[in-house]
């Protein structure tokens, strides 16, 4: 390739990567300034000293690592219980090729597409109902339900391409259903359920809706519900909820590094096929 | 390989465990609470630092005090939390015994109708808090069949809110501009601080900024029936001359540069810190931004007044205490509401920056302060507080925004925004 044709492109991305570190940079610099600094230079000035009293602060009042604590156990939970349940129903649609595939399939979409606003209520009283309203497990129930929508949908797809050659030679070694699916098909699929599972992690992380209407007592609540503590009625502390912000986003980006090969391979096994 | 999967196995296993482990303590903590008379559970969504999260605190260490054994289980929330999921808790066994919640029809007002709230009129008349607040502070407390002015107690405020002209005093003796007490004198420091290359009002048109200019030069032009007409009765004429003279001033200052025409994409906070910055010698808003510039306008000195000319001004009681009807103790929420009613706390509220509804303003040591506490009690008295000008009707906070907004970018003349926000008006006007 010719530097020619390289640079055009080259210069497309270094743009298109500073427009996404942009908004991090300015939380950044905002995180470290003095609320009197905001007030008298604006947001986009560059911090004239590394002011920590918002970081710690925010630590303190919203009890920090507790809400952390309940963002991993919850996100954690989902994303390996969402994987499961996927792994399950995409068996059976994906390589047991049960009746009416199409329409099972087409309801997961449908049912991925479904606004949470509308789920708010009946998952409300149902929980009430249940003895589950303001538990963690009740979240991660239905996150595990939302998320394995989406999960089955995705692997049922790429499974119903699984080489049957594979099945039928461990079916003739005598393999039952049950060993095919945990000697077979899950260890030839690893790459895929590691993304997903990463997915999972990061998107019920990110949940601010069904938690924040789920989780009213402080002791089980997530982070991103924490962040709303800041936001005023007609006030906000804009150094603070900066800290804020990048408290909650430091674990999600920190889980993303640490499984970043998993995501690439994931992706790279999906181009080759 | 098999490695691996005796690891993931492990990690399933541990996490399987873990949450079975904080299920079964989730439901350990269930028993704990429901003991009655031992434990006071309060939530608010004040700032610690803010006038009231000073003086709440203040009173949780008091009410500690007068209630020895009795544990104090208080939860900060985000505004945005407890609007979204109020009747939801209320409605369930998790309620707490007391907490701040926004005063108006659409929440109070809706919460008290659906019973879920309990009625303060006794307390609030063995306790002296109807003496304690003025009558028109005590309209957002009480609700009939869920519409505020009269009716049962259902919420009873700790401090009001009112809005007045926020000006820079280093500006305004830099060009020689005094603070101005008539209409005539506020048009003349207006064109004073534009000949001299300034904006002289800070503005926001995405928020409620702008629209509360308007209503404030509406309220310099009419008198209590009028409000009441708007407020309460449903109906408004908006091709009346105080409306007609409101639409027209605002257009006539946009055009002359008074209120900037880039400000209609402005939100509340960047109007807040624009001032704060000293661009800007005057912003006319609430008294929820006092706090705030005590704290953090270093670079000039700055003061407050009135909006010449007028006997109105925006304002109302403040958010209220509610007590639930599914409390568990209800008698300790009183007790602490009783705290936070008394001078003690009030003055602390005072002198934090925030407007108590019964402070004793000789008690008041900061200069600013006092004169905040003193323009309202002026206010109070003469039956001054006008409410907010999306009140009446439901969505009308957003008709107001974008119909103000066409005035900022001059995309329409004030004839055809009065005209639309009639239309609007009467179709979502609130009715008993």
């Amino acid at each position: 390739m010719t530097a020619l044709k390289k640079y055009p492109v080259l210069a497309a991305l270094v743009l298109g990567a500073l427009f996404m570190v942009l908004p991090f940079v300015v939380v950044l610099m905002n995180a470290v300034k003095s609320p009197e600094e905001y007030s008298s230079d604006g947001p986009l000035s560059l911090p004239d000293s590394v002011y920590l009293d918002g970081l710690a602060d925010f630590w303190e009042r919203v009890d920090f690592g507790e809400k952390l604590w309940n963002s991993v156990l919850i996100s954690g939970s989902v994303a390996v219980l969402a994987v499961v349940l996927s792994v399950f129903s995409a068996y059976a649609i994906g390589i047991g090729r049960i009746k009416g595939r199409p329409w099972v399939l087409a309801f997961f979409v449908l049912a991925n597409m479904l606004p949470q606003e509308t789920l708010v209520y009946p998952i409300y009283y149902l929980s009430k109902e249940a003895g589950l309203y303001d538990t963690r497990l009740s979240v991660i129930i239905v996150f595990t339900v939302i998320q394995s929508a989406f999960g089955t949908y995705l692997l049922s797809s790429v499974l119903s391409g699984f080489p049957r050659e594979i099945i039928e030679a461990a079916r003739i070694d005598g393999a039952t259903k049950w060993q095919v699916l945990w000697r077979v098909v899950v260890p030839v699929s690893r790459p895929t359920i590691g993304v997903l599972m990463v997915l999972f992690f990061i998107w019920t992380w990110n949940e601010f809706l069904l938690p924040l209407v789920m989780l009213v007592s402080d002791d089980v609540q997530t982070v991103s519900v924490a962040l709303g503590v800041l936001q005023g009625q007609r006030d906000m502390d804009a150094t603070m909820t900066n800290a804020a912000a990048l408290l909650g986003v430091l674990p999600a980006i920190a889980f993303f590094l640490l499984f970043q090969r998993t995501l690439t391979r994931g992706i790279a096994v999906g181009a080759v096929k | 390989m098999l490695k691996a999967r005796r690891r993931a196995r492990l990690l399933a296993a541990a996490l399987a465990g873990i949450l079975s482990m904080s299920t079964l303590a989730a439901c350990g903590d269930d028993a704990g609470d429901k003991e009655s008379g031992k434990t006071l559970r309060l939530w608010h969504y004040e700032a610690p630092e803010s006038a009231m999260g000073k003086a709440w605190n203040e009173a949780i260490a008091e009410f500690k005090k007068t209630h020895p054994d009795v544990k104090v289980e208080f939860e900060a929330k985000g505004f945005e939390q407890i609007q979204k999921t109020a009747p939801q808790v209320l409605n369930s066994d998790k309620a707490p015994d007391l907490l701040e919640y926004n005063k108006g029809n659409a929440t109070t007002g809706q919460l008290s109708k659906q019973g879920l709230l309990t009625d303060l009129t006794d307390e609030a008349k063995k306790r002296g808090w109807d003496k304690t607040v003025p009558p028109t502070v005590a309209i957002t407390s009480r609700y009939d069949k869920g519409v505020m002015g009269k009716g049962a107690w259902y919420g009873v405020p700790n401090y009001a809110e009112y809005t007045m002209v926020y000006y820079n005093k280093d500006l305004f003796t830099e060009h020689k501009v005094d603070v101005p007490t008539t209409v005539d004198e506020l048009e003349d420091a207006l064109a004073t601080f534009k000949d001299a290359g300034l904006t002289p009002f800070a503005n926001g048109g995405a928020e409620y900024i702008a629209q509360q200019y308007v209503y404030q030069l509406a309220l310099s032009q009419a008198d209590r029936s009028w409000v009441d007409d708007f407020q309460m009765k449903g109906k408004t004429d908006f091709s009346d001359a105080a409306w007609t003279y409101a639409a027209e001033t605002f257009a006539d200052w946009v055009d002359k540069g008074y209120i900037a025409k880039s400000s209609s994409g402005l939100k509340a906070e960047d109007a807040g810190v624009s001032f704060m910055q000293g661009k800007h010698p005057m912003f006319f808003s609430g008294s929820w931004w006092f706090g705030r510039f005590a704290e953090e306008v270093k670079s000039f000195d700055w003061d407050t007044f009135m909006w010449p000319g007028s006997k109105l001004t925006l304002g109302s009681g403040g958010n209220l205490w509610v007590v639930p009807e599914g409390a568990k103790n209800k008698e300790l929420a009183y007790d602490f509401i009783d705290i936070t009613m008394k001078k003690q706390a009030q003055n602390t509220l005072g002198n934090a920056g925030g407007v108590p509804v019964a402070a004793d303003s000789s008690a008041i040591t900061d200069e600013r302060a006092k004169k905040l506490i003193e323009q309202f009690d002026t206010l109070a008295g003469n039956d001054g507080l006008a409410f907010y000008p999306d009140w009446p009707a439901n969505g009308f906070y957003d008709s107001l925004a974008s119909e103000v907004q066409k005035l900022i970018t001059q995309s329409a003349g004030p004839g055809d925004v009065l005209k639309s926000l009639q239309s609007e008006y009467d179709e979502n006007v609130l009715k008993e």
